[in-house]
């Protein structure tokens, strides 16, 4: 479980997090969506003791972090910045870490050998591949078998089957009951591996809310349609409101009236239809509308639309 | 790598959680001697530390570069203010080295407790550093013994002045550690400590009457009280006693790594 309870941080006159509460519980994948610059590596180090708060306060496993004892049995994570010494190979990276919370020597060839770096093990970490890096960052989150885990933006540089690799193992570990708090850019695959999301932007809480119910809360009704009348089915549809809007492949997308409506439309007009799909949208689109959204009710306190549906929704 | 992908096991148990709660600070400890010999910049300038000494002595001794009221320890040890110097370098670098790479966060996760950090540090830089300086020190008089005959030249007082050079080269350390903590970088943190450790004997005179507290407390002056060369005059080391100098310069490093672990406490990581 980790808990942040109305936090704020402020660097200067930039206020990076304004009085953000959420909370990431065991047992699945808890995403953290933001764009760039809305705060989510810094609550991550404000979580993890390295920054301190300007107010409020956060908690893992109940307790701030700097008073756990030996944290890294505790808590796993990787930060955007690697947090290694380029000098030093991976073995002896994940040596020290260990050694400083009293971890058992043969943990670090175990990790070694789950995140596949066994062989490079006795090379320096500035050779590395930004895949490679991340892969023994993953192994130093796990180096502790930790009950928590934090992790920002951990398939960064990985392949494919690295990616599929990390989704399988973060959705393992949130099975046996751990609590897994991951941020990520890349939206497809948030949106196959997180069970939860917790959406901020400048430092504000949008949403913290279910996968499902933030796609279906915030999804743009979109219609696909195709027919051989497509000039008196735009009509139509235009005098109650919709908008048509040409897609790639020749059909259009109608936005407005849902399917039910378009279809009664459609009958009265005698328009023949050749299709009628009513489309939710990806995490991607709700993202980015949402992200736009954020952008455009900057600094206003109470705002309409897809804000407050989200809220509802939480 | 694909084959290892498939046999991931990642929740055997490790230890018992509670295992190692009263050895908390060895731990600590035992991790940071793994972070010092485990990068070649901390290693070679530790080094570089212990050669120095050596080299230097070999060189006055083939050449008889003394003067003539020296005596064989000084002329032996002309590489110590170098080597310390060098030996400043080193405690700075085992922070900043951290900060270059970023690897103080995955320090300080591992770490909450930031001052056991920079104590850890601090013990194991001075502990390094007075076995480095106490062999390379013996090692450099050896040399410069046999190469330079007892008829020319007074020995000069071997014990306790040994210790207390071993022990300059420590409080030295700890001070570039201390300096490393407030810059968190190299370059910046190198410059600062050789201003802190060659300004005063060159400024010492404008302080006045306080110049024997300004320039007695260098870690220089120590030095050269303690190696007993005929370099170190008042108006270059002050009018203090060499182990009092001693004293005060190891009152001052503490000092600084005092302030320094307020620093790091404070400071977003």
């Amino acid at each position: 479980m980790i808990e942040v309870d109305e936090l704020t941080k402020r660097y200067g006159t930039t206020t990076a997090v304004d009085n953000l509460s959420f909370q990431v519980k065991p047992g699945r994948v808890t995403g953290f969506l933001g764009p760039n610059g809305a705060g989510k590596s810094t609550t991550m180090r404000v979580i993890l003791g390295l920054d301190s708060p300007t107010s409020g306060r956060t908690m893992v496993k109940g307790q701030p972090y700097a008073t756990l004892r030996t944290p890294l049995r505790q808590v796993g994570s990787l930060l955007d910045a690697k947090g290694m010494h380029g000098g030093r190979t991976a073995h002896n990276h994940l040596l020290w870490m260990a050694q400083s919370n009293g971890i058992a020597r043969k943990r670090v060839d175990e990790v070694l050998a789950m995140v596949g770096l066994t062989q490079v093990a006795s090379r320096r970490a500035k050779g590395f591949s930004l895949g490679m890096g991340q892969r023994l960052g993953i192994a130093s989150a796990l180096l502790g078998d930790p009950e928590v885990l934090l992790l920002d933006e951990p398939v960064n540089g990985l392949d494919t089957e690295g990616i599929r690799w990390v989704r399988d193992l973060l959705k393992r570990l949130a099975a046996e009951g751990r609590t897994v708090l991951l941020s990520s850019h890349l939206m497809g695959e948030m949106e196959l591996t997180a069970d939860h999301l917790v959406v901020i932007g400048q430092g504000r809480l949008i949403a913290d809310t279910s996968m499902r119910t933030f796609i279906e809360q915030n999804s743009q009704a979109v219609t696909i349609v195709r027919s051989p009348d497509i000039a008196g089915l735009k009509a139509a549809l235009e005098r109650v409101g919709g908008r048509l809007r040409p897609d790639t492949s020749g059909r259009w997308e109608v936005s407005g009236p849902d399917a039910m409506e378009i279809g009664e439309v459609a009958a009265a007009q005698g328009v023949a239809l050749h299709e009628l799909t009513p489309r939710l949208s990806s995490l991607e689109d709700v993202y980015t509308q949402m992200t736009k959204t954020s952008v455009e009710y900057r600094g206003t306190e109470h705002t309409e639309g897809a804000l407050v549906s989200t809220k509802k929704g939480a | 790598m694909s084959d290892v992908l498939t046999r991931d096991k990642p929740t055997r148990p490790i230890a018992p959680a509670n295992a190692t709660l009263q050895t908390e600070f060895t731990d600590v400890l035992i991790a940071e001697w793994t972070k010092l010999r485990t990068v070649r910049s901390t290693v070679w300038t530790l080094a570089a530390v212990a050669a120095l000494m050596p080299v230097l002595a070999v060189f006055v001794g083939l050449t008889g570069s003394l003067q003539p009221d020296d005596t064989i320890l000084g002329g032996s040890l002309t590489g110590a203010t170098v080597a310390q110097m060098v030996a400043a370098a080193f405690g700075a670098l085992v922070m900043t080295s951290e900060y270059g790479s970023k690897m103080i966060h995955s320090t300080f996760t591992a770490v909450p407790r930031r001052s056991n950090v920079l104590a850890a540090k601090a013990l194991i830089i001075s502990g390094v550093l007075f076995v480095t300086a106490f062999v390379f020190s013996l090692i450099a008089y050896g040399v410069g013994r046999l190469l330079l005959s007892t008829a020319d030249y007074a020995t000069g007082e071997l014990f306790p002045s040994m210790v207390g050079i071993a022990l300059c080269f420590s409080a030295t350390g700890v001070l570039g550690l201390a300096v490393g903590t407030f810059l968190r970088n190299s370059a910046g943190a190198v410059t600062a400590i050789l201003g802190v450790m060659l300004l005063p004997a060159l400024f010492g005179p404008l302080f006045g009457d306080l110049q024997r507290w300004v320039n007695g407390g260098t870690p220089t002056a120590a030095l050269e009280r303690l190696t007993q060369t005929s370099d170190a005059t008042p108006e270059v080391v002050g009018s203090i006693g060499a182990w009092p100098s001693l004293w005060i310069m190891c009152a001052y490093c503490l000092g600084a790594l005092f302030l320094a672990a307020i620093q790091l406490k404070r400071r977003d990581a």
